[in-house]
């Protein structure tokens, strides 16, 4: 037989590689005893700012609570590299090698809503705290749950009370990232608008990337609006108010930003650029209610840091997975479902309640104000709270149509 | 009229932090004909060396001052320790390195500051606006465009009445003519990079107060920095700074008549000048 | 007469990688990313290895190719064959208006030509969100069993099936593309590629066949497109992002552009490698930088010549003699 070497050394290889990958297909051989959770979120690339707070929240919740819930975790984190492709294509991987059915996180709506269906389809469990209204609206299913408040109860927290506290500010001006959840937020402003006569004196669209906004400021102060309504978030959030302080604007006009990232954003913009300015947030650390002072205290016992929004929607979302096993008593997907369908509990905001028909927690939002420096009591002591409530769209008005 | 007179001001200012990005990519295109990827990494290192700088000793100008400089000198090791071996082969070799390049250095800013965003304050002198009546602009943006246009005739002077600046401009024509006048064109090309590290770090540093220093503003200098080397013509500096200016310009006045569609604007022009004129405004073939 | 489809060494060791790559990776799932990146390598691979040409316009032909079937999949009902089919026609409409605007230029001026397109198209994707869903990506992209006449060949609901139809796919390319790159047609692209003004001067349209190539490569990437789709169930827009043509680019060279089977090398390492990285260290992108630094500077050839290099250290210890050898020369495997 002749021996082709290029043939030879392409079979040793292969051989070698065999011999070597053994343990892994062994691996997946044996079956997995404890249940894994697994948590979802971008720790390398552009969002790893706010994913790597998530994965240590959602990380504390399993080390603190699984014990006292009776549950035997296995935590497994992955990185969703920012990439939708790559974070779901990871999901599919580790759904195949290890069988896991139950997952948290996400930053990225895109990301949350691939997930979610591939996490339908295996017949598993997915909690995550992302924005789009896609997730507990046209996109819903039986495995998707979500604990942060979508676009609907954000516009109606943040602009109905202001609206009520500022009865002369009739003209306001809306900055709108071209995002498909962009579109979400102005959409429920507009209808807001309408129904309390406000003017709506103009918009600005602007696109994915911007980081420059003067353009977009001028366009706004020369409309003379009394508020300057931010629909962005991110960093793009951050530079158009950093940009809308240097512009001498936060004088003349109010500005508020619907969808804050919490404390680390806080931060980001420093106390003299934020105060002053109202913004919207999922949760704030001085929320008054026995839920959270128990987050409050275990992260600093356990982590050593002060809690924020993206630290908490990491640990909510495993707490009421771990929470949904107690009750169920079983770490079967569909009894977990059941048992988290119409779950009453106290959480970081005080009472929540999971609704059955689409897997949104009811919860409050909160609109707060940026402290001068003055006021703060500690360094990380950026905002009061001035209100905040439960709005959600009722099911008659809900897209979602779960089987 | 005073909405587009201030988008023009709008556009100034960044048009002026384009051109000094930009500038430093075309002369290390037309000179060494080395495609830099790495170029908006430098950006990034002026940043957080402003933040940094700036955190630590309560002192914008020292950031200015000492900021860029440390960035050239590190550009200059990188270049003479291994940059230097890939002039002569293909450009996706030299992408590839300098692509390399940029995300170690991009790494390297997150693992020492965190991948969290971080604000950097003007300097006192420069804080708040400048009123005149119902007009106020920010005096930040002000001293921006200023000290850019001093740099630029600075510059400007360098590239026409030093030797070195002679050196520069008939590199651009033919290294080969140079070196074979007895020149050290390896020399010639650490020195150049440098500069260009250099004017982009200080572009970095002028730019962190308007936006803040974050992990991952690299690629956005670099994309930028393409677009107004092409429009403006590869290895030359009135490219950059006409292109520069008018990338600037056009992006502060569409997102007043187009907003969504400011980015993509600056693409098409893009094509269409390698198209239709490929040595750009200035350039030559 | 297999012997003159496709030399021997080269078609086994594609058949032996895309066997071994389900057995020895910790998940199928792993192993049709790996093949879909395969596929997608192999595209950019003719146009840089073959004809010289640094494309940023992957990410067009990959993006376009996974809308194509997606929506095809979705709003036309037409099943696997009708969404790669829609993809081939649609990678193909593309890859002809990108190349034939950009094959104009040459050198740098193409690479920025083909990096400004591959912006407008991620432009163009995001503003027709009620189309392609923006940023939130084509959802729910279903996957129907592949069928000829009603007998269902793969039922494609299992991840194996899934993994077979893409090994398929990538296997049938291979062989066309080792086909195509040995052919008169191949050696005039490599010909083009070494010195263009002489090719030009030989009489060759050289403009006709590199705008072929380009047609080629946008339709082999708009296959890989098509296969990701139906894998994830879904096109995000970071598909037509140009990160993604880094990506692809990254995957070619460093597997090696010498020769078609450093795409099977390249993607392997990029997609293993990086997975294993990224569940280590979150800061693995600074270990990926490292070793494009390296590469770059120490191993041009690539994995690719990485292997050559082990092979000829073996052919000097073991000669056999009167063992029939594959041409040397850079159209082979």
């Amino acid at each position: 037989m002749k021996l082709s070497r290029r043939k030879f050394v392409k079979d040793a290889a292969a051989g070698a590689m065999l011999v070597g990958g053994a343990p892994a297909m062994l691996g997946r051989a044996l079956a997995a005893e404890k249940v894994k959770l697994c948590s979802l979120y971008p720790l390398s690339g552009a969002f790893a700012g706010v994913g790597k707070p998530g994965d240590v929240g959602a990380h504390l919740a399993m080390q603190a609570l699984a014990k006292d819930y009776g549950l035997d975790i296995d935590y497994v984190s992955i990185d969703s590299e920012g990439n939708p492709g790559r974070g779901v294509a990871k999901v599919l991987a580790e759904i195949q090698q290890s069988g896991t059915k139950f997952f948290a996180g996400a930053i990225l709506s895109s990301v949350a809503l691939a997930v979610g269906a591939e996490v339908h389809k295996s017949g598993g469990v997915f909690f995550t705290a992302v924005g789009a209204d896609e997730v507990t609206g046209a996109n819903c299913n039986r495995s998707m749950f979500r604990w942060s408040v979508p676009t609907y109860g954000a516009i109606q927290e943040t602009v109905v009370p202001l609206i009520a506290m500022f009865p002369d500010a009739k003209r306001w001006y809306t900055i709108t990232p071209k995002y498909v959840f962009g579109d979400s937020l102005l959409r429920n402003a507009v209808d807001v608008f309408k129904e309390k006569g406000i003017e709506h004196v103009g918009n600005s669209y602007h696109s994915l990337t911007e980081t420059e906004f003067s353009g977009y400021l001028t366009n706004a102060a020369a409309a003379k609006p009394d508020v300057l309504l931010l629909l962005n978030f991110g960093s793009q959030s951050t530079n158009t108010l950093r940009q809308a302080a240097d512009f001498g604007m936060k004088n003349k006009i109010k500005i508020v930003m619907v969808w804050a990232a919490g404390l680390e954003q806080y931060q980001e913009i420093g106390t003299d650029v934020l105060d002053g300015v109202y913004v919207g947030c999922q949760y704030d650390v001085t929320i008054d209610s026995p839920g959270n002072k128990k987050i409050v205290e275990l992260f600093k016992r356990d982590a050593n840091r002060i809690p924020s929004y993206a630290s908490v929607g990491g640990y909510i979302c495993a707490d009421l997975i771990m929470r949904g096993m107690k009750a169920a008593g079983s770490a079967e997907p569909a009894a977990v479902i059941k048992a988290l369908e119409g779950m009453k509990y106290e959480g970081p905001t005080g009472n929540e309640e999971i609704q059955a028909f689409d897997h949104q927690c009811v919860k409050n939002y909160y609109l707060l104000k940026g402290k001068p420096a003055a006021q703060k009591k500690s360094s990380d002591d950026y905002v009061e709270i001035v209100s905040f409530g439960k709005s959600f769209l009722t099911q008659a008005q809900s897209l979602c149509k779960m089987a | 009229m005073n909405l587009y007179l201030i988008q023009v001001l709008n556009g100034l200012g960044i048009g002026m932090i384009y051109f000094l990005i930009a500038v430093g990519l075309s002369v290390i295109f037309g000179i060494m004909n080395f495609v830099n990827f790495a170029h908006g990494a430098f950006y990034l290192l002026g940043a957080y060396l402003c933040y940094a700088i700036a955190a630590a000793t309560d002192s914008f100008w020292l950031a200015l001052a000492v900021g860029p400089l440390a960035i050239g000198a590190l550009a200059w090791a990188a270049e003479t320790r291994f940059l230097c071996r890939l002039y002569r082969v293909e450009h996706m070799y030299q992408i590839l390195v300098t692509l390399g390049l940029a995300l170690v250095i991009q790494e390297l800013v997150v693992l020492i500051w965190g991948p969290i965003g971080t604000h950097v304050s003007a300097p006192a002198l420069f804080r708040g606006v400048l009123s005149y009546g119902d007009f106020a602009y920010p005096k930040y943006r002000l001293f921006v465009i200023g000290f850019s246009a001093v740099l630029a005739l600075t510059l400007w002077l360098l590239l026409e009445r030093t030797r070195y600046g002679a050196i520069l401009r008939a590199g651009t024509e033919s290294t080969e003519m140079v070196s074979l006048l007895g020149i050290d064109i390896f020399r010639l090309f650490s020195l150049t990079f440098a500069l260009g590290a250099y004017l982009a770090g200080l572009a970095g540093v002028l730019a962190a107060p308007i936006r803040g220093a974050e992990p991952f503003m690299g690629p956005e200098a670099l994309t930028i920095a393409f677009v107004v080397v092409v429009i403006g013509g590869m290895g030359s500096f009135a490219g950059a700074l006409a292109g520069g200016l008018l990338v600037g310009v056009v992006q502060s006045v569409m997102s007043s008549l187009w907003s969504e569609g400011a980015n993509v604007m600056i693409y098409v022009a893009m094509a269409l000048v390698i198209l239709l004129r490929p040595r750009g405004l200035f350039g030559r073939t | 007469m297999l012997r003159r489809l496709l030399p021997a060494p080269a078609m086994l060791a594609s058949i032996a990688a895309v066997v071994v790559l389900p057995l020895i990776l910790p998940s199928v799932a792993m192993a049709t990313e790996v093949v879909v990146f395969i596929i997608a390598t192999l595209g950019c691979n003719l146009l840089l290895g073959y004809v010289g040409l640094l494309s940023f316009g992957q990410a067009i032909s990959f993006g376009v190719g996974a809308y194509a079937c997606g929506l095809a999949l979705i709003h036309l009902h037409i099943g696997v064959w009708g969404g790669l089919f829609a993809a081939l026609i649609c990678s193909i409409i593309a890859g002809l208006v990108v190349g034939a605007l950009s094959i104009q230029k040459r050198g740098i001026y193409f690479v920025m030509l083909t990096f400004a397109f591959s912006q407008m198209f991620y432009f163009i994707a995001y503003a027709m969100a009620e189309v392609t869903g923006g940023d939130n990506g084509l959802l729910n992209v279903p996957r129907p069993p592949l069928t000829v006449f009603g007998v269902t060949l793969l039922s494609l609901g299992t991840p194996l099936s899934m993994y077979c139809l893409a090994a398929i796919v990538f296997l049938v390319l291979f062989v066309f593309l080792h086909r195509l790159v040995a052919s008169p047609f191949g050696s005039t692209l490599i010909a083009i590629r070494e010195n263009e003004e002489r090719a030009i001067a030989v009489g060759y349209n050289t403009r006709i066949f590199k705008i072929i190539a380009f047609v080629i490569s946008s339709w082999v990437t708009g296959m890989a497109g098509a296969l990701y789709a139906l894998f994830l169930n879904f096109a995000p827009l970071s598909n037509i992002d140009v990160s993604m043509s880094e990506r692809i680019i990254i995957m070619t060279i460093v597997g090696g552009t010498n020769s078609l089977f450093g795409s099977v090398l390249g993607a392997t390492f990029y997609v293993v490698v990086g997975n294993l990285l990224a569940s280590v260290w979150p800061r693995w992108l600074l270990v990926l930088g490292i070793i494009l630094i390296v590469v770059a500077g120490y191993l041009r050839g690539g994995l690719w010549s990485g292997v050559e290099w082990t092979w000829q250290r073996l052919r000097a210890r073991w000669p056999v003699a009167g063992a029939v050898e594959q041409r040397e020369d850079r159209g082979g495997a």
